[in-house]
This record gives structure tokens, sequence and C-alpha cells, in this order.
């Protein structure tokens, strides 16, 4: 079978890029290394990653028309937010469980916010334009999404430059005061990445997850999606190949040939689009002699060091909130109690140490007794290595932080799984064990993301392109990363 | 009494306002709360034979503009440059930042092969950098919601010299204003101590870590200073700091303006959303159309003006300008010249900036002290002598030592600075100098010990901050002090601010005032005079 | 307290000796020192005309040492030593030496140098300006290492027409053979000696490579065997009149490194300077191929010349004008060649002008303090003003 196209990875951004290639007429084929699809959002080594997974994007699930392959829109999840004698209720706008002037202020907050983040929000269906000599079309984009904040009018335009490089520390203590309201939503805006909420820029990701999707447990669980989009992809005529790890990109002069699987197979196509992280593609798959070394040092220098650790809880009975209530199938549980306890716990991770008190977001899976948790900040790289014994203190102190938001819970925990950022890297190919394959920050997004010159999805090679979160807009479960790259390649085409 | 113009506040910034208004023709007033002029640039004689430069210590960010327009040299200030500086470590090893290129490529090479080519590469990306962002220090910050021909056209002439430097270096200019310290040095030198020596200039006065992102821009803000147009450079003003802001009195006065110390202002006079003067606290008024504030944005509109006369908005965003000092100041005289465990005798280097850290993750552990309300247990500290090269600061053969301390918290998490509170920060700073200077502590005669509460009680720097405010982004351009009153004026008409809570913000630079002065003057139609030939 | 250990003294400022310092110091009558990448470099040991005659007719040395030399080493080495430069590295083979420049990703000049091949595995990089950061950053990933050698070798040039006459007379059997750019291992007396047929002058002339404790028997040894054959010692000052008459170019001078400029658009190409030759688009990928290869397309913007200056006053530092009205250039080197008897320079100009003709330089001078301003055609000739056969000849001719 002669191939248009080879997408490396069958993440969500993978199938979807596939999808949307198979639509256009493009013969496909989807190559992952596991067992089954999926990627983070995938069951691999008996554990989802992105276990609470955000919404696709609305364009990517109608293009895909995603409903049509069994995708059932799950509701909203709800944030309950633990800390004080009862659990917080967040849904969108509305929080329950603080007095009403707090509420009050969360929800003017969470509506300025929502305004600013959809001015930005179109550009996440653009492609970020070039900024070299003479691009001045190109700046059209940019000027278009400077009007569109200059529409927000002047004071909410002035509030939103004053704020975009600023720390949710300093915005939600101005706003709405410290607490588990606060740590909820800091935990929001730093998850997955390495900075805490004093740091400045932590704004930016909580406008980027406003201007996305809001998170959703799709009817069947988060496997689902994957699901359809496998669905999607095999119903464009497009293939997904498991068990098949790409070891190599095959490129003549200058251009990509295919790749080669590990064991030695080699398969060709004219396109090769990679899901995988940036510096993953291009140091290990492609190499580094087909690049330039101011390429290379580039993408080495790219900040990608995830925090998050994953852990699987199989549980005896169901943990039980303050309260006494019962966690639901559309509920997140945080615990982060205040914004300190989450800079606390970053103090640990950057002198690469184990937080002693990690901030936790959880998800109960009554059909599986089994409650996962995604602890931070937790370093890649720890002092003195990931021993038995380190890995042990971490589940120990997550137990510790379970047990006393949820009395009582640490009795009933039976097997763990654990996934360190490093066994993150290690298992994806995840340079850092990064999520959202970069951090999430001014100098590594729009035009620069993943780094200035090949922020368009097309990399250095010909016929090599970028679909994954490393790729504009960047992380989270939108799709739209593998959206937007097989649209440029297709209108490459079309101008070839 | 009238005046054309009234500045309150005669730090190094009001009287560089006072000094350009004045030599516009203006019949300037400048008040000042203590019995002396300067500010935070002082030099202040606290026991008998010594000088202190009692807050702020060395030069280098006043703009060559500024000492040229008011004459600064001829009204008697001398700036003696100095050489190099260097960070001693725990293990013994000192670094010396040698002024002379050839030497501080030979000690790099000596903690570091690579470090002598790194240190270049890093050279070249800060001074770039400053290239950029120098030309900006002296125009006013326009405001990117403004459609007036005025801010549109400084946008474009930003713009324009944003898009010249080319898609690469646009990338690195955006790169370098988000990125840490930290990690800007990491990607270019591998020595811990040659990293640790140069993170300093990137938190020194703010209430971040060398971790933190936008450190990198707090060093360029250091970098910006010249002495003689090399960049980088720093000097001594001889005399103490208080020789600037003495020269600029004096430069003022030929110009015909007058200055009144000893009492503070009690509030600005407003009538009618205009000022019509001041209102000292001694009860004396003196009137004028215009009244340009030295003190930080809170002080001018939060304590001395009637909330009456301003927007509930612009209240609301003064009162979140944040302040976060974390600073303090040890002054110190000294019975004779130190020794240093690690030092040759009389090494070059010890006339130069002195600091003791291991690494930069020493810096941030700091940092996280003060964020916990506690001053840094192994703080950084910025030790000089500046008696080495200026014999006029203390008797002969007796030394004056100035140590500045990152990190210092304004309020305590366990209670009030006190007298036992100050003097147990003191030791802590002492012990750590004491352990390289093995006869510290031996030969203090004296010295003066300053928390941010006391830097805030005695020079009006409100929480202490020795910028009139943090330098993050939120705070910075068109920023500074608050979104749409960046350039000098404020709700009130007639009132403007020249202070460092202004663009360009903190250091003895003297812009804000220079700036502030070319829009009081433009608001008057007439033009400021900064000396130029053309 | 830990044991006392006495202080260490801080690095020495300015300018240190070089491993001929002794024999130079001894020579140098005018006390003129340059600072080059902090050693003491001869500027002048006494007269410039009796060294730059020197050059054209008898033999000289010229104490190299401090320039940069890297070496480069590993199963990779001639990746990288390919995927640096634009020249084609496959073709080296170990023994021979290559004049080459390499780019950054826009395809603009980063520095020149020569690349000697020491063997299948090893090669080393000398050059003017640092170059370990570009190094390492163009070698990361592969298998081979880069080492800062600059002080652990030292060089002489001896060039000039009886130089291998000279060399010769010191024992090195056998060098008359060597050709052009040829690479080989002597001794002089017990001292192992690296000999590379190369110069920067145009004609014959060889550089020695030895260890810096040997430099001083070396150097004798080459002066006592040179007596007769005239051999003098020689500063940058001659040196760099042969240079611009051989039409060589300097960096910082003629062209700014990509790597080191700090202004936008000050960079510049292979195809602007006239370094077509040294780029070989027919290898597969090389730090900045893709650039040159659209650069190669197009026609540039600028061109580094080489001049021909009527009347005989040296066109330092002037501009240049078409039809004496439009300023289209400058002059980067320029020099009253003693040898050829002509003004001659190296100039930047503007397309379309470098093909025009029509060309002006505008000179001043000054006597006795008064200036005059004289406009003086000049003409786009050959790089090279001054290549003698000598300069290739093998054997070279007995003189």
């Amino acid at each position: 079978m002669s191939l248009d196209a080879i997408v490396i990875g069958a993440g969500h951004n993978g199938l979807v890029a596939a999808a949307r290639l198979g639509q256009a007429g493009r013969r496909v084929l989807v190559l992952e290394a596991e067992a089954a699809p999926g990627g983070l959002l995938g069951e691999a080594g008996g554990m989802r990653i992105a276990a609470m997974p955000t919404g696709l994007h609305p364009e990517v699930a109608r293009g895909l028309a995603l409903h049509r392959h069994g995708l059932r829109p799950g509701r909203p999840m709800a944030t309950l937010a633990l800390g004080g004698d009862a659990p917080l209720r967040i849904e969108g706008a509305a929080v329950t469980g603080v007095d009403a002037a707090t509420a009050a202020a969360f929800a003017d907050l969470h509506r300025r916010l929502a305004r600013q983040a959809s001015a930005l929000a179109p550009m996440m269906l653009k492609v970020p334009p070039r900024l070299r000599d003479g691009g001045w079309g190109e700046l059209m984009t940019l000027a278009r999404l400077g009007l569109g904040v200059r529409m927000l009018g002047r004071a909410e335009m002035r509030e939103l430059l004053r704020i975009l490089l600023s720390n949710v520390w300093d915005l939600l203590n101005d706003e709405i005061g410290d607490g588990a309201l606060a740590g909820a939503l800091a935990m929001e805006a730093t998850l997955g990445g390495a900075m805490g909420p004093r740091s400045p820029g932590t704004v930016l990701p909580l406008l980027y997850r406003l201007a996305g999707q809001p998170r959703v447990m799709p009817e069947g669980g988060a496997g689902a999606i994957v699901a359809a989009l496998v669905r999607a992809v095999e119903a464009a005529g497009g293939q997904v190949r498991t068990g098949a790890r790409v070891e190599a990109l095959l490129a003549g002069d200058d251009r990509v040939e295919g790749v080669r699987l590990a064991g030695g197979e080699e398969i060709r196509a004219p396109l090769v689009f990679s899901n995988a992280h940036p510096k993953a593609t291009l140091l290990d798959l492609l190499g580094v002699r087909h690049l330039d070394a101011e390429d290379v040092r580039r993408a080495r220098r790219m900040a990608t060091e995830g925090m998050v650790a994953r852990l699987d809880l199989a549980l005896a009975a169901p943990p039980r909130l303050p309260g006494g209530t019962l966690p639901g199938p559309g509920d997140r549980i945080i615990v982060a109690p205040a914004m300190g306890t989450l800079e606390a716990a970053f103090n640990a991770a950057k002198y690469k140490e184990n937080p002693d008190r990690p901030a936790l977001e959880c998800h109960w899976d009554a059909g599986a007794s089994r409650l996962a948790v995604s602890a931070q900040f937790v370093p890649c790289t720890l002092k003195g290595g990931w021993t038995a014994e380190a890995r042990d203190r971490l589940v120990a102190n997550v137990l510790s932080v379970l047990d006393a938001a949820m009395p009582g819970l640490a009795a009933e925990v039976g097997d763990v799984t654990l996934a360190t950022p490093a066994d993150i890297e290690a298992r994806f190919g995840l340079p850092g064990g990064h999520w959202h394959h970069g951090e999430f920050r001014v100098d590594q997004m729009l035009m620069l993301r993943p780094f200035a010159g090949a922020a368009q999805y097309r990399m250095p090679v010909a016929g090599l392109y970028l679909c994954g979160a490393g790729a504009h807009p960047g992380g989270d479960v939108t799709g739209l990363p593998g959206w937007n790259a097989a649209g440029v390649a297709l209108k490459d085409g079309r101008g070839r | 009494m009238r005046y054309d113009a009234i500045v309150v506040g005669a730090g190094h910034n009001g009287l560089t306002t006072a000094c350009f208004l004045a030599r516009a023709g203006l019949k300037v007033l400048v008040v000042e709360k203590n019995d002396y002029v300067g500010g935070a640039a002082v030099s202040r004689e606290l026991t008998p034979g010594w000088t202190y430069s009692n807050c702020s210590y060395v030069c280098s960010l006043l703009r060559p503009e500024i000492i040229r327009a008011l004459e600064l040299p001829k009204h008697g200030l001398q700036v003696i440059p100095y050489e190099s500086g260097a960070t001693f470590n725990s293990k013994g090893e000192y670094f010396n930042y040698a002024s002379d290129h050839d030497a501080l490529r030979r000690e790099l090479i000596r903690h570091d092969p690579r470090d002598a080519d790194g240190y270049e590469r890093y050279a070249r990306a800060v001074m770039k950098q400053c290239r950029f962002i120098k030309p900006l220090l002296l125009r006013t910050a326009p405001d990117p919601t403004s459609f007036r021909p005025r801010d549109i056209a400084e946008l474009l002439y930003i713009g324009r010299r944003f898009h010249g430097l080319g898609e690469r270096d646009m990338a690195e200019t955006v790169r370098f204003w988000t990125l840490s310290i930290a990690e800007f040095l990491d990607e270019h030198l591998r020595s811990d101590i040659v990293k640790a020596h140069l993170a300093g200039s990137g938190i020194i006065g703010t209430g971040l870590g060398p971790y933190s992102p936008g450190t990198a821009y707090v060093l360029l803000h250091h970098y910006m200073g010249e002495v003689d147009g090399s960049i980088g450079a720093w000097g001594f003003a001889r005399g103490g700091m208080g020789a600037i802001t003495k020269a600029m009195a004096a430069s003022f006065r030929a110009a015909g303006g007058e200055i009144r110390t000893g009492s503070g202002l009690h509030r600005f006079l407003v009538r009618g959303g205009r000022v019509t003067g001041v209102a000292l606290e001694n009860g004396d008024e003196f009137h004028a159309d215009t009244v340009v504030s030295g003190m930080d944005v809170r002080r001018t509109f939060v304590d001395h003006t009637e909330a009456a006369d301003l927007p509930g908005d612009f209240l609301k965003a003064v009162r979140r300008y944040r302040f976060r000092g974390s600073s303090g100041k040890l002054n110190i005289a000294l019975d004779a010249m130190p020794t240093f465990r690690a030092a040759p005798k009389g090494a070059r280097f010890l006339r130069g900036d002195l600091h003791f850290l291991d690494d930069m993750a020493e810096i941030e552990r700091a940092y996280d002290d003060w964020k916990e309300g506690r001053w840094s247990s192994s703080p950084y500290v910025d030790f000089l002598i500046p008696t080495q090269i200026d014999p006029t600061m203390a008797p002969p053969g007796k030394h004056y030592a100035t140590v500045f301390v990152q990190y210092a918290p304004y309020e305590l998490a366990d209670g009030p600075w006190d007298d036992a509170r100050r003097e147990a920060f003191a030791q802590t700073v002492i012990g750590k100098i004491a352990s390289h200077v093995p006869d510290f502590k031996d030969l203090i005669v004296h010295k003066e010990v300053r928390t941010p509460a006391d830097i805030e009680r005695e020079v009006g720097l409100t929480e202490g901050n020795i910028f009139q405010g943090e330098l993050t982004f939120d705070q910075l351009l068109f920023n500074r002090p608050v979104p749409g009153y960046a350039q000098y004026r404020s709700p009130v008409r007639g009132l403007y601010m020249c202070g460092s809570s202004t663009h360009p913000g903190g250091g003895v630079m003297g812009a804000p005032g220079a700036n502030a002065a070319r829009e009081v003057l433009r608001d008057l139609r007439r033009k400021i005079d900064m000396g130029a030939a053309a | 307290m830990n044991a006392v250990t006495e202080p260490r003294e801080a690095v020495p400022m300015g300018l240190v000796p070089g491993p001929f310092h002794d024999r130079l110091e001894a020579l140098n009558h005018q006390r003129a020192w340059m600072n080059w990448m902090g050693v003491a470099s001869p500027a002048v040991l006494d007269t410039v005309e009796f060294e730059y005659f020197a050059i054209r007719n008898q033999a000289t040395l010229f104490d190299v040492s401090p320039m940069m030399k890297y070496r480069i080493a590993g199963p990779d080495a001639e990746a990288v030593a390919n995927r640096l430069v634009t020249r084609d590295v496959t073709k080296l083979r170990p023994g021979r030496v290559a004049y080459a420049i390499w780019c950054d990703e826009a395809g603009n000049v980063v520095d020149d140098g020569t690349l000697f091949r020491l063997s299948a595995t090893e090669f080393r990089l000398c050059c003017q300006e640092p170059q370990l950061a570009w190094l390492d950053d163009v070698a990361w990933g592969f298998d081979v290492t880069v080492e800062d050698v600059s002080r652990d070798i030292a060089g002489l040039a001896l060039q000039g027409p009886t130089s291998c006459a000279v060399l010769r007379d010191a024992g090195l059997a056998g060098i008359e053979a060597m050709k052009p750019f040829d690479l080989r291992e002597f001794r002089v007396d017990t001292h192992a000696v690296t000999v590379s047929r190369t110069g920067f002058t145009g004609d014959l002339g060889y550089e020695l490579w030895m260890a810096p404790e040997d430099a001083l028997a070396v150097w004798d040894r080459l002066m006592e065997a040179g007596r007769l054959r005239g051999i003098r010692v020689i500063g940058y000052q001659a040196l760099d009149m042969a240079r611009i008459e051989a039409g060589f170019l300097l960096p910082r001078v003629d062209f700014v490194s990509s790597e080191t400029h700090l202004r936008p658009g000050r960079a510049r190409n292979p195809y602007e300077l006239g370094l077509d030759w040294l780029v070989a688009l027919d290898k597969p990928q090389f730090n900045g191929r893709r650039a040159l290869v659209r650069l190669a397309k197009g026609k540039p913007r600028r061109r580094l010349v080489a001049i021909e200056i009527d009347r005989d006053k040296p066109a330092h530092h002037a501009l240049v004008y078409h039809a004496k009205r439009r300023e289209v250039g400058f002059v980067t080197s320029a020099l009253w060649s003693p040898t050829l008897k002509r003004n001659i320079a190296h100039a930047w100009v503007e397309a379309p002008y470098d093909e025009a003709g029509d060309l002006w330089v505008e000179i001043y001078r000054q006597r006795e303090l008064v200036w005059q301003r004289r406009m003086a055609r000049a003409r786009i000739v050959e790089r090279a003003f001054f290549r003698h056969p000598r300069r290739t000849a093998t054997p070279p001719a007995d003189w």
C-alpha cells in the first residue's frame, strides 16, 4: 500500500491529525508504540495518565463528526476543593461553601477572566504568524488579535495587559483572598508545569484553560474520547497500528521519507506527522545531523520539566468527603487548602526534593474502585534518584495528605500504582515527563511554540510536521495542535 | 507663597524634576520632610569621623543625559569607577569578576574551561537587550489602549525597533523578559560560583528569587548603568551617595530654585479636581498650579490626597500596587581594613562588590525564608568597602563597609520589628561575613542597621522597597505605577508623579524625574532642556 | 577552623608572555606589543619596512601561538567537522589542511580558519576568535570531544622565499616534498614539530606547531639555520601588509562574525564575501546549508571586492562612491603595496554598483596640518593582488 502520511503516536492529537487528513482523502497510517492507542489518555501500564481530561475543542469534535463515532459529551466536571469542614463546590463561575462575598468576588473574577480569555481564544485555531522580515501579511493575524483585545474595552484591556505576565498568587489574593478556593484555582493554573503560584507567568495558563474547554468526563470515561477518535480515523480510511515503536525518521536530502520501526521495518511516506514531544521528534527521531546547530540549541533549552506524579489507588471502600458525602462520577477533588500549600510543595520540587505535602487532584472511579491521583509538585530528576525508598516516601506523603483531607482513607488503600514524572518520561518518551510537551509560558507560546522558526507545525526538514502539544496552542486535550497541523499540511499540499 | 511648581521630596528624582523645571524658567519650590536633602541618596555622619552612604551605595544608573543637562560635575559630583568584585564560597575559593577582559577570561577558564566562551555569549545577549531597552528609559511609555497620535507613534517606534531585531532576536528578547536569571545563567555557564556571582543582579531589591521568571529583566535593570559609556560598570560617588543629591541641590539653587527641609507633607491641596498647592505638617501652605510628587504612588494618593478627589478605580489600583520590601542595609564603621580568609592581601578586587555564596540555590533558599516572613538565615549580601578608594568617608586608616542584605521582610511572621529582632538580624549578617572575614567582628566601631521598616520610616520608601515598588511586568512600562496613569500625570489635574514608582523604575537613575519634568513642561507648552548640542 | 591554606593569587591582568616571549622581548626594540587573546604579540620589532621586505625576499618568523586552536577528536570527528564548515571535509585526507569558513543557520559567516586533519578521527581547527561555545553547539549529540588546546601548542609561521631552504638547513629532511596544504611530522633536533605548508602571505611559507616547552629550542635552531638566508623576526604590521596583498580576509576588519556582532543586519554571507568557492552545496546537511541554498540562487546585496586605486595614498577607512556622487561602500583594508607598487584595498560595495564601474574613493590626506580631499578612481580587480608561483611550486626552488 502506498501511503500519503504517517502519524507517529496515537495520542489524541495524532488521531485528530490522522482523521482530518483521512477526511481530505489522504491514506494515513498511525503508528503507536503501546499496545493500545491513546497516549496519555490511553491505558498504558495499567494507568491512564490524563485521568481528568479537558474536552476536545468544539471545532475538532464537529469537524470530525465525533458524535457519529460514539462520543457522547458528558457534563462538565465539578471541582470539589477540600480544606475546610466541608468541600467547596466549584462549577463554572459558581462556588458554594464559601461566604457570599467571596462567591460574588469569584463569580466576578471568573466572568472577567473568561471574557479576557475569549479575546485570546480565536488565536487557538490559527497558525501563528512568523515574525521574519517583511512578514507583514502574517502580522495581520497578530493585529487581529490586538484588535480583539482592544474590543474588550479600555479598562478590560488594561487589566489583561497588567495581569498577563503576572502570578496567580497576587491575582487571587487581590480578588478572592487565599484559601481552598484560591488553592483550587492556583492548582488549575499550575497543573503540569514547573511554576509555583508565586511565579510570574502563572496567570497565563489559567487564561488558557478558561479559553479552552472545561474538563468533562464523557460517557464511558476518558477512554471514550480515544475510542471515538480511532473510529473517526478508521472511518476516514486510515489505519492505526499498535505495538509499533518508531525508532527513527528516515530523511533524505532535506526531505522526510518515512520511518523506521524498532526491529528495523521501514515504512515510507512523503509526509510524517509527529505527535511526539518536539525535543524527542527533532533530537531523537530525526537526529541532530539533519538540523542546524541553532535549532538543536533551541530544542535543547526548551523548558519542559513536568512536575506531576500520577498514582492510582485501589480502595476497599469509596472515599468519604468531609461532611460524609461520596464523590460523584463527575467530581474532581482538589486537595490544596491554600496557595501556600502549593508554593511549599513547589519549594521542595525546585531543589529536586520530594514535597512533604504535595497538592492533589483526584477522581474516584466507582466502577473500578480506583482513586486516580495527580500529585504536584514532584520533580522529574530527584536528588539521589528515584529509588524504591524515594518512591515509597512519595506514596506515603500522598497518603498522609489524602488521609488528612478524607479521614480514614489510608486504611482502605490496597494496591498502589505510581508513575513519577521520570516514569512518564521513560514510558512515553516525554522529556522531563511534561504533560503538555513543554512549559506554557510567553516564550513558548504562539509563534514561539515550540521555538521560533519551528512554530508553524512545519519542522526544518520538508514533509515533517509537529502535531502534538508541543505545537501551538499547546497542551490539554483540545485536539487543536493535531487539527491545525493537518490543516497546514493540506494547505502546503495544495500549494505544491 | 506662590510658586510655578512645587516638588514634594528632595530625593534624586524630585531634585531632578525640580532642576529641569527651574532651568526652564519656572519658580520652583522643593519641600522635604527630613532636615537634609537626598532621600535614599544620602551621606550622613552618624558616628564622628565616618560618612555612610546610608541607603543606596553605588552610582552607575544615573543617566549621563541628566549628569550633562544638570551640569552635576560642575556642581561637585565626582564618580570614581571601581574595578571588578568577587564572590567567596564556603570551600575557600573565590571568583574574581575582573573588569580586565583578559583577566576575566583567565579567571573564568580557571573555574571551568567552557565558561570563558559561555560568559562572552551571555554578555553579548545581555548587551543586545541593553541596547534594545536603553533608548526607552528616557521616553514616556505609550498607552497601548490609546488611539492618540502620540501614543500610536510611540508604539510604532517600539514596534519597529523590535521588528528590526529580526525573527531570532525578537524571540530571544521575549525569552529574556520571561526567563528566570537562574535559567538564563544555566544556559550559558557551568560554574556555580560564577553563576551565583552574576545572579545577584537579578534579585537585588525585589521580592523574587533567582528561580523566579522575570528576574533576567531585573538583571538588565542593574546593568543599564554606565560609567563613561561602558555598559554594566559601576562607580562610587566621592563622599558617598549624598554627593549626587548635593550636586543636584546645588544645580537647582543655581537655577534659582528654593528648598525647604524639616517639615513633611500633610496633604496636597485640591480644588475642583485641580491641585492648588501643598499643606505641610508644620501648618505652612504653599500654592502652585503644578505639584510634582517624588513620593511613591501609594504615599502620594492614599496617604496625602483626599479619597474624594480620586476615582475609585484609580484608588483601588493604587492600593493594589505592590511594594514588598525585601532588602536590609548595614553600615559599619571599621577600625581597620579587615582580612579576607581566601583573598591575597591587598587584592584589587577587594575594592569592588563582594559576596559570600556557594550557588544560586543559596540565594533561592534565602528568598524562601523571606516568603515565610523571616529574614534569610544565610542572606545574600552585597558588601563593599568604599574607603579603599574614597578616603573622605572615614578617618585615616579606618574604613567604612556598606552591606546590602537580601532578603529581609517588611513584616516578620513572628511579630513586629523591634530592637532585639533588628540586632538579631544584624548578627545573622555579620556572622555570615565573619565566616569569611575572621577579624570582622572585632573591627566594628559602630553600626547602623536598617530593616525595611526602618527604611520606610526614615526615607519614606513604602514597605522599604528600594525601587518604590516591584519591578515585575505588571508594574513596568505602561503598567507603572498603574495602568492608564503611566505617563506621570494623575487623575488630579496639575498633580504629577516623578518618583521611582513611575517608568522606568528604581535605582539612582534620575530617568523618572527627567521624564516627569518633560511631561510637566509639555503641558505648560515648554520644552525640556537636555543640554544636548543639537 | 580548617587548616589555613594560602589564599590563591589573583589571575594576571592584561598581557601575559607567550612561549616565544623571551626571544621576542630581546628583539622588540620598539617595545610595541599588541594584545592577541591576552598574549603579548609584537606589532613591530624594529622597522616595519625591513620586516615587510623580508617576507617577500627572505624568510621571516612570526609567533602565531596566541591563535585559538581546538582539538576535535573521536569516532564522529569527521561528521562534526563536515557539519561545521561549508567545505566537503570527507575529501580532506589525513595529513592535509584546508582553509574553511563556517556559517550560522542564516548562512552568515561565523568565522574562518584552517582545518588540520591529523588522522581519520582527529582534527585541529585554528582561528582568530574563541569558538568553543559554537563548536560545542555543533558537536552536541555526536560521539566526539572538543577541547581548547590553544595554550598547549606553540606556533611559528616561517614565511618567505627562503623558508624551505631554512627548514632544510635546520634538519627537516624531505621538507621540499611537501605540497601546499600538506601536513607532516618532523623532528628539529630531538623536538617533535608538526609542519604545515600554509600561511597568510600568498608566498612560499610554512607553519610549525610544537609543545610550548620546545618552543625556544626550535626557535634558536631556525634562527641559526636562517642566518645566511636573511631570516628576520617580524611583527603583526608587516604581516598585515602581506595579508592584504595576498587577498586574505580578516574577521573584525573585513567582516564581523555573525556570532559576535551586536547590531542587527551586520552579518555577512560567503557570497557577499566572495568565498563561494568554499561552499560545497552538493554535500548533505551542514550548518547553514538550507539558507545557503536559498542565497546561492539570488544575487548578493553587496560584495567585498578588491580594488586598485589611482594615486599613491592608501585609502584607509575611505568611503566608496559611484560616479563621484552616490555613496556605495567603504574600504576595510588598504595598503600602498611596496612590492606591486600599486595602491590596493578591500572594500564593501553595494549591489548593483559592484558591477557598474565608475567607482571612486574619497581620500583625505593631511600634510603639516593642511587637509586635502581627493577623489581617486578605483577599479575592481582579482582579490589576490599578490600570488607568487613560488607559493605552489613543489619542490620549491633553492634560494
